[in-house]
């Protein structure tokens, strides 16, 4: 699992000559293009070698840490062939003063909310961007709070852990000796109290602007109202907001707004250990915490090498509770498409009494139904207690499959639910792999991609299992996939529970630090919401120098405007329960 | 007469008693009768919604596999009371821009429309509040004021949910008027009187049992009519919030809410006297107080439909629901009352057929031909084509490009048919 790809090594020097250059630092595997010539390379890529679909793009702050030493940004795009196989990592690099990138959103437009959370935590300004906008932050927001020489209003030190924490010495509280007002920062004559969130011309005007290819009803003299849905709504799933342009009841234009919980995820992820990562992620998306722990744990372990592979036993436990995880976010799914719907909570009621049964496994081996922290560098924090194992096998022989059954009997022949999902919110093959959708959005528009076949990490490929895919791309397939991967899950945890090894579940001991050498590395697993990804870069310190999540509930919602144009109101509800997603995830 | 045997007239002669001892003017002795009459009429109703909030929550909470309200006293049933005290101490906000005349007019509307109707519920032989010639035709008109309740809610807020919510309620109940009022006059024309007690009086045999479809259009209509799922787009919850009371706090959300469900037991009630022979039972002549248990009895059937349905059923969107009406309710229950009027009129009328069992058996038959008739037409017109199965190319399963790929590694097509 190298994040090289060697076949086209050569081909790719060779092709660009003096353009594209190798990263020669150590623990780097990918190419270095140079600035201006991004878009060729890329176009190249895209079309002539097959690398179709946009991962992950982020930016990191090299900011020189010696006298001697180059301060620059570089933005790193994850590339993948659609039909499998592992990165093609890129990498570009822009000075800190002025940074400007061009814009990769006219060829992979899955790029453009990641772009924008790139200039909105960097401030690197993407060129040929149809929609720079603040994405996370705040509009009068001062600053770019990624960079690495931005202090927050109460800012400690750089890095944990804290001189002032228990027990180093004295406890105090910050926040006495650095009060609020002194040290926030705010644009030039900006004031606080008169700012108001109803100026909010940018986000209007973005708006009109993709009204433009609407074509109006002839002859009709109507008007076209802009409706908020939320952040204040039954439907978003949590504080989550729709600027929509309505002409009657249909959609005619559709701005996500998001950041409402945004707490800068990534920032506190830098000042943390590595091991302090491993409950924070729990928290992106609190539905699969598990999930989360299974992705970042591979990237640390990548960068750890020799250390940090786990044993046989582990491997076995991970995949038992990726994969329980996975029913349990589905189940939730499903459920909650219902009440979306308009079902009065019956079905995820009856799902969510499954749910339960999964958080039970997981409260009694990991001590926690949600927040889990369980994965270790090496391993899983703990083994199953006692008749746990023998429970999970219980559960995905007899309880499990009959379950998914009634749910299918109930559900999928309703004429109602047939009528109101069929046929809403398509999205084509091509336009799912270039908005970079991943997972049951992915596989529903008929592209049989799934990470755990596509470029298997852990020991998936000795499981016996189907990846489900549909073809029609709507939201009555995205319900299906999900019954259909239920299915395949528990055929997985059939298998794993039957198999599973004796023997250490941790590689080593369990340490308070680990030692993490210096280079990159990309953990990607396959998560209920699609692809979940940690890029983490290390400099051999105790804390990542970077850390950044490729949040798949973030970038499906590149393609909700593009799903909702020409339908009505009860469709956008019901188009957003179908991609699924969690604000935790979003907003980070 | 002892109070036993007829305990409405019982009380009422000795209010006439007190009042004419009291050597009042014969006309003010009417109006306070008609006074106190209203009064425990429209009463009746809204004291039993209390109850009936706390059995629809109990009952959906049964139908989801939880308990529901269980702490406030016995079985929780002061759950309501709990709720109620709630809404009346919570503050009322009115919007600045709301329009505030009709914003404060739509809640007492919404009441006064639904508590109207119950002037014309035959609840026993003879207890009624008001014995109307045109009955039927009295609740098809006043039942129409809650749609203008629900308008001017919308319009004053001045909310853009609220808006939509009114647009929505325009399309939708108007429309389904239409085959409502068209299945009303089927009972009407069978009992051959548009009173409603001459209705229950007629229905030796339930007209379910004579006319099963009207009975169906008649139920499916009043859903769509009181806004209960499948048909609550008015106030869709996942859409937009709360519809058009979505602007409302205190008691005049809670008028609104009471409203709403006191519909839903007006429609179940009038729904029981029209097709599921009211007061009608055993012994009931005898009886009289046997005719309002029998009446809340067939209305608590019906009333358990519409709770059952609303937690089953997810919603409909709005075309979707214009078209049901539209291209299918509306024509079938024309086609079913020329029909149920031709037949009725060939056996009573020239055949002199007094056989009830040949008429009921005739009468089901026309319904049976006319449902199964319409339930062809409409797969066959149906323009929504089901989708075609694979809309896109089938693409190979994604492998990492070694020489031999996992044998197991086979595409599930389980594309539903």
């Amino acid at each position: 699992m190298t994040e090289m790809a060697p076949a086209q090594e050569g081909t790719l020097e060779a092709r660009f000559p003096g353009v594209v250059t190798h990263d020669e630092r150590k623990g780097y595997e990918g190419y270095i293009v140079q600035l201006d010539k991004l878009t060729e390379v890329a176009q190249v890529l895209r079309d002539d070698l097959g690398y179709d679909f946009l991962s992950s793009v982020t930016a990191v702050d090299y900011l020189a840490q010696k006298e001697d030493e180059e301060s620059y940004f570089e933005v790193v795009y994850h590339l993948y062939k659609s039909t499998g196989g592992s990165a093609l990592v890129l990498a570009v690099q822009t000075p800190r003063d002025n940074p400007a990138v061009p814009s990769l959103t006219p060829l992979y437009p899955g790029a453009e909310f990641q772009e924008r959370e790139a200039f909105d935590l960097y401030g690197i300004d993407f060129t040929d961007h149809p929609d720079m906008r603040r994405i996370l932050m705040w509009e009068g927001f001062e600053g770019f709070p990624m960079r690495k020489d931005w202090k927050e209003p109460y800012f400690e030190e750089d890095v944990k852990p804290f001189a002032n924490r228990w027990p180093g010495g004295q406890v105090y509280r910050i926040e006495d000796h650095n009060p609020v007002g002194k040290n926030n920062q705010y644009p030039q004559g900006f004031d606080p109290e008169s700012w108001s969130p109803a100026i909010e011309d940018a986000l209007y005007d973005s708006l009109r602007r993709s009204n433009a290819e609407y074509d109006e009803i002839e002859d009709l003299d109507t008007e076209q109202v802009i409706v908020n849905l939320g952040p204040q709504h039954p439907s978003t799933h949590g504080v989550f907001r729709m600027a929509v342009l309505m002409d009657g009841e249909t959609i005619v234009a559709l701005k996500p707004v998001m950041g409402y919980l945004h707490r800068n995820h990534e920032k506190i992820g830098e000042r943390n250990t590595f091991l302090h990562n491993m409950p924070f992620t729990d928290r992106l998306d609190y539905i699969t915490s598990l999930s989360n722990n299974f992705g970042y744990a591979l990237a640390v372990e990548k960068l750890m090498g020799a250390k940090g592979v786990p044993t046989e036993r582990a491997e076995y436990i991970r995949v038992i509770m990726a994969e329980l995880t996975r029913i349990s976010s589905h189940l939730w799914a499903i459920g909650f498409l219902l009440n979306d719907l308009g079902a009065f909570f019956t079905p995820s009621l009856y799902a969510i009494e499954e749910r339960e049964l999964l958080l039970d496994i997981f409260e009694a081996t990991t001590g926690s139904r949600m927040m889990n922290n369980y994965f270790r560098f090496g391993g899983v924090a703990r083994d199953f207690p006692e008749g746990v194992l023998e429970r999970i096998g219980e559960l995905v022989t007899e309880r499990l499959p009959r379950k998914v059954d009634e749910l299918d009997r109930y559900l999928t022949n309703n004429e109602i639910v047939r009528t109101r999902c069929e046929g809403i919110g398509v999205l084509s093959p091509d336009e799912a792999i270039e908005y970079s959708m991943a997972g049951p959005m992915l596989r529903a528009s008929g592209v049989p991609y799934d990470v755990r076949r596509a470029d298997p990490y852990s020991i998936y490929e000795q499981f016996d299992f189907d990846v489900a895919v549909r073809y029609h791309g709507d939201v009555y397939d995205r319900y299906l996939i999900r019954l259909d991967e239920i299915r395949q899950s528990i055929r997985i945890v059939q298998q794993a529970v039957e198999r599973i090894p004796d023997g250490d579940f941790l590689t080593g001991k369990n340490p308070y630090q680990v030692r993490v050498p210096a280079g990159e590395a990309f953990g990607r697993v396959e998560g209920p919401k699609g692809e979940i990804g940690f890029y983490v870069v290390s400099n051999g310190k105790a804390n990542p120098w970077r850390y950044h999540v490729r949040a798949p509930s973030f970038i499906n919602l590149t393609a909700l405007e593009k799903m909702c144009i020409g339908s009505k109101v009860a469709d956008v509800v019901v188009v957003l329960g179908s991609v699924d997603i969690i604000l935790g995830e979003v907003d980070r | 007469m002892s109070f036993f045997e007829d305990p409405i007239k019982f009380l009422a002669g000795l209010l006439q008693d007190l009042l004419v001892s009291l050597n009042l003017h014969p006309i003010a002795i009417t109006v306070i009768n008609n006074i106190v009459g209203a009064l425990i009429v429209s009463s009746v109703g809204l004291v039993i919604v209390i109850f009936l909030i706390w059995l629809e929550r109990k009952l959906a909470a049964r139908f989801q596999d939880r308990f529901g309200p269980n702490r406030a006293g016995p079985f929780g049933i002061l759950q309501s009371f709990g709720d109620l005290s709630k809404l009346v101490l919570k503050e009322d906000v009115v919007p600045d821009a709301a329009d505030k005349i009709p914003y404060n007019i739509a809640p007492i509307l919404s009441i006064a429309a639904v508590v109207l109707v119950w002037a014309v519920v035959p609840f026993s032989v003879e207890w009624i509040g008001t014995d109307l010639n045109v009955g039927v035709l009295y609740i098809a008109a006043v039942g129409s004021f809650g749609i203008l309740s629900v308008l001017m809610a919308g319009w004053a807020s001045n909310n853009k949910y609220a808006l939509l919510g009114a647009f929505r309620a325009v399309a939708q109940l108007i429309s389904y008027e239409v085959p409502l009022i068209f299945a009303l006059l089927i009972p009407v024309l069978l009992a051959r009187s548009m009173g409603v007690n001459q209705i229950v009086g007629a229905q030796d045999i339930w007209y379910i049992f004579v006319v099963p479809v009207a009975f169906g259009i008649f139920f499916i209509a009043s859903l769509a009519e009181i806004g209960r799922t499948p048909f609550d787009l008015l106030e869709a919850e996942s859409e937009i919030v709360a519809g058009y009371h979505t602007e409302y706090s205190g008691m005049k959300f809670g008028m609104f809410m009471a409203g709403e469900f006191l519909h839903s037991l007006t429609l179940a009630v009038v729904t029981a006297a029209l097709f599921l022979g009211g007061w009608r039972g055993p012994y009931v002549e005898q009886l009289p107080l046997l005719g309002p248990l029998y009446l809340f009895l067939k209305a608590g059937f019906v009333y358990f439909l519409i709770v059952w349905i609303r937690s089953s059923l997810p919603r409909i969107r709005i075309d979707h629901m214009l078209d049901i009406t539209w291209k299918f309710l509306t024509p079938l229950s024309v086609v079913l009352l020329m029909a149920i009027a031709l037949t009725d009129a060939l056996l009573k009328e020239f055949g002199q057929i007094n056989n009830t069992a040949l008429y009921v058996g005739a009468m089901i038959a026309v319904n049976v031909v006319i449902a199964l008739l319409a339930l062809f037409a409409a797969s066959r017109l149906n323009s929504r084509q089901r989708r075609q199965i694979k809309t896109f190319e089938p693409r190979p399963l994604a492998v990492p490009p070694k020489p031999a790929a996992p044998a197991a590694a086979s595409t599930s097509e389980e594309a539903s048919a």
